[in-house]
């Protein structure tokens, strides 16, 4: 653990006197190998011409062939894998395609700007699902509903799963059993001889209205660059060799957009709140770059594309810390080989679009779904912005990472499970900062993570004080 | 250790009734981090002792805690009262040390981070130098690094977008190709007009630099559009300099002026009269539309460039649009740098020049029948046009002369209203015709 770490040093205390030298000790950061594998998320030439079929078409030719030899492996050698359109009623056989699961609530524009029904829109909900969902597998030409034994609150749009079942008279596809495409093959990890962490944190929400969290941002760069706690503490935070900050940099309040609602006279002059929180975001990854190498991913509220995958930040934005060759900004979902160890990961928007379209709650369980499913953002393109790829779905996963996380989560979780041929991976889903005031370490030698939890005084924990936090 | 540092963290807290972080006084004093931890501890009890005037301090406890069964490391200013109560509840202390003093008793850790932040916007470029941890990476790179890594990031999306203009290497390749065909338009009407293909040869020669910011970022499109332009550009050749109204060029042309505008001035001098000859060949409506789009980027780029366009006007050989498309052009990104009288006199010495003048010629075909046909038909500019030229000029450097102190959205009101009031003056003809014969 990292606190231990700290603490093994019997040194001195600095509860005392100043020595007579005067430097004090200066720790050297520990460095690492470090390779960023985000080619596969850069998208160069937009064209937004094409339809979506194509990016569904290619993530079902790309999950077909493993999905196939999963079937043969969970219910014989010897089942049938038909296709939609060679279902004999009544034969046992399985059946792989893209799950469509039909929600009435689903936001639908069309429905919207129809006349005819004279809705007003939907407002945005928790969740969209109903007791009245359907669950329908499509493959490449036909579509099938199903019932039975799977769990349609569970399930999502976009999940590439193979079926074992029987067709019954009526046309609908009972399911016995099902499979995912599960967690793919993963390179070995290399053993590593001393501990040496990585930090993760989330949701900076830099710009927003509420300052509270200042000082726990504060807090933390300190530790992080060495300059708070005593000698055991920095030489520990020597050991963190890295910081991904995982999107949502900026919070949400600096998206309104005044120039929308208010008369252009009142607005004229105004600046967007993005400006000045990326001012306050350079001079903080300024402090940071000075120290440590950091990843800056972008989130849902940063100034970057829309659509996943996100394209990094220009380093136009950051005109102090571009400088620092340890300033890497990189895109959503992100992937790299720090020291032998895969991380990847994104800033959240998928895990948190499942958690609207499915019944799973917690971030860490959306996670591993995921994860089986093989696929980091099933729900892309139907409920999740994307681009339209055209011969390529980036968002299968091809090797299996060692950490895998998600951003922006209300609570820090962390899990390592197994996969079937042996692989190890920790599920990590990184808090949001600004509410939790908590980032989290990830131990690469030990694959464990350990949260660190920062936190200041104010009035409100005194007894007698009446004084109100202005929020 | 001289006991000066006493004395200074005496006059800030009392004199200045400052709160003295330890990171403010790294900073100020310029000593290691631990050093100043340890100087406000010594500050504080030096204090204590002689019970001088009520002094607060907060403390920093970090260590691990055990919270529902998940172990977290905590990180957390406290104030002095609270700070026993803290250690308690920690399984493990790691460090304790003080975080600030300050004469009066803070409620709300708030101010906390406003000195520190203070203390670094006045130090930013050293904040780490005072810090336990050295980086090696963390070297700022110099300017030459910089610049390739701004290339470096250039490189690959060009290749796929034009956003950017891509590098010199591709450019000059670009441009051969491209300068060959022209070269050949130039060797096959030699015969024709030999001073006109001068001129555009001229322009050729001393433009493929120029032209290499253009082309090259056209011809980084989809490959499937540059063997259709070398084709182009080859077809061009044995055509007759008749510039036929070619969508492929017009787009491209577009698209390379917005580019080229887009790239740094590399050679600014030639952006006007290579603009000019790039718009010889495209229609009359292409024209007006890009100068139109063009207009504000072309202001924008001229702004930066004050000084350059005036050695421009003596040298180039620049034929000129016809007078729409030079009122648009020209005055619009020369008003706001120069003078009215430059403008007056740049746009006077562009005299000589080669211009599609949109022409119906009738004719007899096979049948027989008598057929009239709208078509381009290059035309050179005399003398006559200059006046023409000249009094188009004089009523709009009046314009000028009249807001010479207005903002620059003004003027670039006033300068559209007057492009626009040029333009709709080109479209009639004969009320043109009524000017020039002054």
């Amino acid at each position: 653990m990292f606190s231990d770490l700290s603490a093994q040093r019997e040194g001195s205390s600095l509860l005392c006197r100043p020595a007579s030298e005067d430097q004090g000790p200066v720790f050297e950061r520990t460095s690492l190998d470090y390779s960023p594998r985000t080619e596969r998320y850069r998208v160069g030439d937009r064209s937004f011409n094409r339809q979506y079929a194509h990016i569904y078409a290619a993530r079902l030719m790309e999950m077909r062939p493993l999905l196939s030899e999963r079937a043969k492996h969970k219910w014989g050698l010897d089942v049938h894998i038909r296709k939609l359109c060679d279902l004999e009623t009544g034969e046992q056989c399985c059946i792989v395609g893209t799950l469509f699961k039909r929600m009435d609530l689903q936001p639908s524009i069309l429905k919207e700007i129809s006349e005819e029904h004279n809705l007003l829109p939907q407002p945005a909900r928790n969740k969209y699902i109903t007791e009245a969902d359907e669950l329908i597998l499509e493959d490449e030409l036909q579509r099938i509903k199903l019932e039975g034994k799977i769990d349609r609150d569970k399930c999502v749009t976009g999940s590439v799963i193979a079926i074992f079942g029987a067709e019954k008279n009526d046309g609908k596809f009972t399911v016995e059993d099902f499979c995912m495409a599960d967690l793919p093959s993963q390179t070995p990890r290399p053993t590593l001889s001393c501990d040496k962490f990585v930090l993760l944190a989330s949701g900076l929400g830099l710009g927003s209205s509420r300052a509270d969290s200042m000082l726990g941002l504060q807090l933390l760069v300190d530790m992080v660059t060495g300059q708070l706690g005593d000698e055991g503490e920095q030489s520990g935070a020597a050991s963190i060799s890295r910081v991904l900050l995982a999107g949502n940099l900026l919070s949400q309040s600096t998206q309104d957009k005044d120039a929308s609602t208010k008369a252009k006279y009142l607005t004229k002059k105004t600046q967007a709140g993005s400006v000045e929180a990326i001012r306050l975001l350079d001079e903080l990854l300024l402090q940071l770059v000075a120290s440590v190498p950091v990843d800056v991913m972008p989130g849902q509220y940063d100034p970057t594309n829309y659509t996943l995958p996100q394209q990094p930040l220009h380093r136009c934005m950051f005109p102090l810390s571009s400088v620092y060759p340890t300033l890497q900004l990189v895109s959503n979902p992100y992937g790299a080989n720090i020291d032998g160890v895969r991380f990847l990961g994104t800033s959240g928007q998928n895990v948190c679009d499942i958690k609207k379209y499915s019944s799973m709650d917690s971030h860490l369980d959306i996670l591993e779904e995921t994860l089986r499913l093989r696929h980091l953002a099933p729900t892309a393109p139907d409920t999740l912005g994307c681009y339209p790829f055209y011969q390529r779905d980036p968002f299968i996963l091809e090797e299996c990472p060692h950490v895998y996380f998600s951003g922006n989560a209300p609570v820090f979780e962390s899990k390592l499970i197994q996969g079937s041929d042996g692989q190890e991976v920790l599920l990590v889903t990184v808090p949001n900062f600004s509410s939790t005031q908590t980032a989290c370490l990830v131990n690469l030698r030990t694959l464990r993570c350990e949260p660190v939890f920062f936190s200041a005084f104010s009035a409100d924990e005194d007894e007698e004080s009446e004084m109100n936090i202005s929020h | 250790m001289d006991e000066l540092y006493l004395d200074n963290i005496d006059e800030y807290v009392n004199d200045h009734n400052k709160i003295v972080t330890y990171k403010w006084l790294s900073l100020t004093l310029g000593v290691h981090v631990n050093t100043a931890k340890q100087m406000l501890y010594h500050y504080l009890e030096h204090k204590r002792k002689e019970s001088s005037p009520q002094l607060h301090a907060t403390y920093l406890v970090s260590g691990k805690l055990e919270d529902k069964g998940q172990t977290c490391h905590k990180v957390s200013v406290v104030r002095e009262e609270q700070l026993e109560d803290f250690k308690s509840k920690m399984s493990l202390v790691v460090s304790v040390h003080v975080y600030s003093v300050q004469k009066a008793l803070l409620k709300d850790s708030g101010p906390l981070y406003s000195v520190d932040y203070d203390a670094i916007k006045d130090n930013l470029k050293n904040c780490s130098r005072h810090s336990a941890i050295r980086c090696a990476g963390a070297v700022p790179m110099s300017a030459m690094e910089l610049q390739q890594v701004q290339e470096i990031q250039r490189a690959p999306p060009s290749a796929p977008e034009n956003k950017k203009s891509a590098m010199n290497g591709d450019a000059n390749m670009a441009s051969k190709p491209s300068s060959k065909p022209q070269k050949g338009i130039m060797g096959l009407f030699a015969n024709k007009s030999a001073p006109k293909n001068q001129d555009n040869s001229k322009e050729v020669k001393p433009e493929p630099k120029e032209e290499s910011p253009v082309p090259e970022a056209p011809k980084s499109k989809p490959a499937a559009k540059s063997s259709p332009m070398a084709n182009f550009f080859v077809v061009q050749t044995k055509k007759s300099e008749k510039p036929a109204e070619k969508q492929q060029e017009a787009q491209l042309a577009i698209a390379s002026e917005q580019q080229h505008q887009r790239t740094m001035a590399e050679e600014p001098a030639a952006v006007e009269p290579h603009k000019e000859t790039k718009t010889d060949p495209r229609s009359k409506t292409k024209r007006m539309e890009e100068s139109d789009s063009e207009e504000e980027k072309m202001e924008k780029k001229k702004r930066r460039r004050i000084k350059k366009p005036q050695p421009d006007s003596s040298d180039e050989d620049v034929i000129p649009d016809s007078p729409p498309q030079m009122k648009t052009s020209e005055p619009s990104p020369k008003k706001e740098p120069e003078t009215v009288q430059h403008s007056h006199t740049s746009s006077g010495t562009k005299i000589r020049r080669r211009r599609k003048v949109l022409k119906s010629r009738t004719f007899k075909d096979e049948e027989g029948c008598i057929v009239t046909e709208k078509d381009y038909v290059s035309e050179s500019y005399s003398e006559s046009e200059d006046d023409f030229q000249r009094t188009k000029q004089a009523p709009r450097n009046n314009n000028k002369a009249k807001l010479p102190s207005s903002s620059k959205d003004n003027d670039k009101k006033t300068q559209k209203k007057s492009s626009a009031s040029s333009n709709k003056g080109s479209k009639q003809a004969s009320i043109m015709g009524f000017f020039q014969k002054k």
